[in-house]
């Protein structure tokens, strides 16, 4: 048990390459010798002598486990030096999450709330399949958001009768209220208001214009204008 | 002034079946407006057939005030149409009294009426107008008046001798006293304006950076009722002409609009979304006993009274498209009167409610048209193709409207058979929203 052991610190120290290593080696197979001549005689301070030994193991194999510590630490910082340092940050432990402005959002030319206008046909006020998703994205911005309130102001252009007009575009922004309450906005965000075909926004004479000013704007109160 | 000249001559060489397109009356009007921001220049195009024949001689010594009598007279007698004003010839002196005419020069002239007369300042300060219309067949006088008057009342009185002649003449009250209201839009600024009939003496009543829709007169010519979007939204006010006042007279949530005087004045009917979607209902001057005409799922507006208050035309797309139905003042008997086209809309009942005016589109122009209630047949009365607002005059002989011509408003008449129009333009970006007055006595 004891030879096997010794072989194992000889082999160990064989291993070692350091130049230092170098002379620890050959003193540890000096004193193994000396150890197999002290068994071959029996002598009766064995015990004693034995202790003495163990306490010189012990203190062999601290040294090599030194010795292998160093080795590492040194292939370690060589590895190091040639690569980058890569670790993530140490994980605080505290929870959170992006912080929102409502009022951003309506701003952000990437959303659909940043789209006010709802378009129509000649005489119609049906919200066109191209304008569901304005509709849907405001109604869910209202529900989120329920400290905010709307006008829906409703426009013709200005072909025919005016009060027909005022009618009419009464009749379109109060389609995109029931359009925005059947969603679930509470009717009390909701205002409407038809201004016909008196406030055009284009102001010219030709289909262009006519297709501009048929339209409801979604109009955001305390943002887009006045309370 | 020009001589309007004889209509008929071109009219057979035109193809257009209601119009003597040949400028064969072209006045140039260009009238003083007392505010200076709002004037209106009238040109008339067509003339009826079977003209009067008329000479009005310059009133001695009218040429001492700014405002010349004669001129105005025999302005608002070509813009009619229905007179054909002759050259006064060379004679001098021109007479003012009947005793200084001489009857057989006039009628070699070929004139069968002539108007002379005469301007005389008191030593109070009034004026003195005196005037006489003979005729030169008889040798005798058809009527003559004298007035004394302020100079202020210079046109006044100018309008009201036209329609003395007028009257006499053709057997129908003249319109040249009565008076007009129009909405003017300047850049940041929209004035609701009150003139003579011929535009002169324009002033506005009320101005607002908010847009005014649809005035309407009382019977009485006292009151104009309209919508003003001065709160952002359409609210009924009743304007007092006389005293400058005015207050609300529909203020209910969403829209408060399309009033109309009934014939009595002390009701209108009015248009209100106030229990959903846009219906029509009567209230009183005061504000007071709103009470709902109809009841559809539908637009219902523009109600315009029969002349005996019986009966409400209006416009109503229940059938899906706009047109124009009628029923009984209290709401019943609802019955469709247009048929032809997608969209009719605007009706106006004729002063006599034998017709009503109207707007058709028809090939994408937006055209006014007169349907006769008993015959049902439909006259298209205008060629323009953003034409709207049609507005009779009292005597049911002129049908004033609004148009766009060059991308501007303007307002324009047509006599109601159609053959003599008036194209009237104004200093302001736009005018528009005519609305013509009633007949009342002296003002």
């Amino acid at each position: 048990m004891r030879q096997i052991l010794v072989a194992v610190c000889v082999a160990l120290l064989l291993v070692g390459c350091a130049s230092k290593g170098g002379t620890q080696g050959q003193k540890a197979a000096i004193e193994q010798r000396d150890l197999f001549e002290q068994k071959d005689k029996q002598t009766a301070d064995d015990a004693a002598k034995q202790a003495r030994i163990r306490q010189e193991q012990e203190e062999l194999k601290r040294q090599l486990e030194e010795q292998k510590r160093k080795q590492e630490e040194a292939a370690r910082k060589a590895a190091e030096a040639e690569q980058p340092v890569v670790k993530p940050l140490a994980e605080t432990g505290v929870t959170g999450k992006s912080l929102n402005d409502p009022a951003s959002m309506l701003k952000d030319p990437g959303s659909a709330l940043s789209k006010r206008s709802i378009y129509y046909d000649f005489d119609a006020y049906n919200i066109k399949e191209e304008f569901q998703a304005v509709v849907e994205a405001h109604s869910k911005f209202l529900q989120e958001h329920k400290e905010f309130k709307v006008r829906i102001e409703g426009n013709c252009d200005e072909r025919g009768s005016r009060e027909y007009n005022l009618a009419l575009g009464q009749r379109r922004a109060d389609s995109v209220k029931r359009a925005m309450t059947l969603l679930g906005v509470p009717p009390k965000q909701i205002e409407t208001v038809s201004f016909g075909s008196e406030k055009p926004k284009a102001l010219g004479h030709d289909e262009e214009a006519w297709g501009e000013n048929r339209r409801s704007d979604i109009v955001y109160i305390g943002i887009d204008a006045p309370q | 002034m020009k001589n309007p000249g004889r209509p008929d001559s071109s009219r057979y060489s035109d193809n257009k079946p209601h119009w003597s397109w040949h400028v064969v009356a072209c006045v140039l009007l260009c009238l003083t407006a007392t505010t200076g921001r709002a004037q209106l220049t009238i040109e008339i195009i067509g003339g009826g057939a079977d003209q009067i024949p008329i000479t009005v001689l310059p009133l001695a010594d009218e040429e001492k005030f700014q405002q010349r009598i004669s001129q105005i007279i025999a302005a608002d007698l070509a813009r009619s149409g229905r007179f054909r004003l002759q050259e006064i010839g060379s004679v001098r002196p021109l007479p003012s009294e009947p005793t200084e005419v001489n009857y057989r020069y006039w009628k070699n002239r070929g004139s069968q009426t002539l108007v002379i007369g005469k301007v005389a300042q008191r030593p109070d300060g009034k004026i003195e107008v005196r005037f006489r219309m003979l005729d030169t067949a008889k040798e005798s006088q058809a009527v003559g008046y004298a007035y004394t008057i302020v100079v202020p009342q210079m046109r006044a009185i100018a309008h009201k001798i036209a329609d003395i002649i007028y009257e006499k003449l053709t057997g129908e009250p003249g319109v040249f006293g009565t008076r007009i209201a129009y909405v003017a839009r300047f850049p940041q600024r929209f004035e609701l304006h009150v003139a003579d009939a011929d535009g002169g003496n324009s002033q506005f009543i009320l101005a607002h950076k908010e847009p005014i829709i649809s005035p309407s007169w009382s019977p009485d010519g006292t009151r104009i009722a309209y919508v003003s979007f001065e709160q952002r939204r359409s609210i009924v006010f009743i304007h007092n002409l006389v005293d400058g006042t005015r207050r609300v007279l529909a203020a209910y949530d969403g829209i408060n609009s399309a009033p109309a005087w009934n014939p009595d004045g002390n009701r209108l009917a009015i248009v209100l979304s106030k229990d959903g979607i846009s219906q029509i209902y009567t209230i009183n001057v005061d504000g007071t006993g709103v009470t709902r005409l109809t009841n559809s799922n539908a637009i219902d507006t523009e109600p315009s009274y029969s002349p005996d208050g019986k009966y409400i035309l209006f416009t109503s797309d229940r059938g899906g498209s706009p047109q124009i139905y009628r029923m009984t003042a209290s709401g019943s008997n609802v019955e469709r009167m247009t048929f032809e086209g997608s969209y009719n809309v605007s009706p106006r009942y004729s002063p006599d409610g034998k017709s009503f005016a109207f707007i058709q589109r028809m090939q994408g122009r937006y055209s006014l048209a007169v349907t006769d209630l008993v015959t049902h047949q439909t006259q298209i009365l205008s060629d323009s193709s953003l034409d709207g607002s049609p507005a009779f005059a009292p005597n049911g002989r002129l049908i004033l409207y609004a148009s766009i011509v060059g991308g501007h408003g303007i307002l324009a008449a047509v006599s109601s058979d159609g053959r003599i129009k008036q194209k009237i333009t104004a200093s302001a970006q736009d005018v528009r929203e005519p609305a013509w007055g009633p007949l009342v006595g002296n003002r």
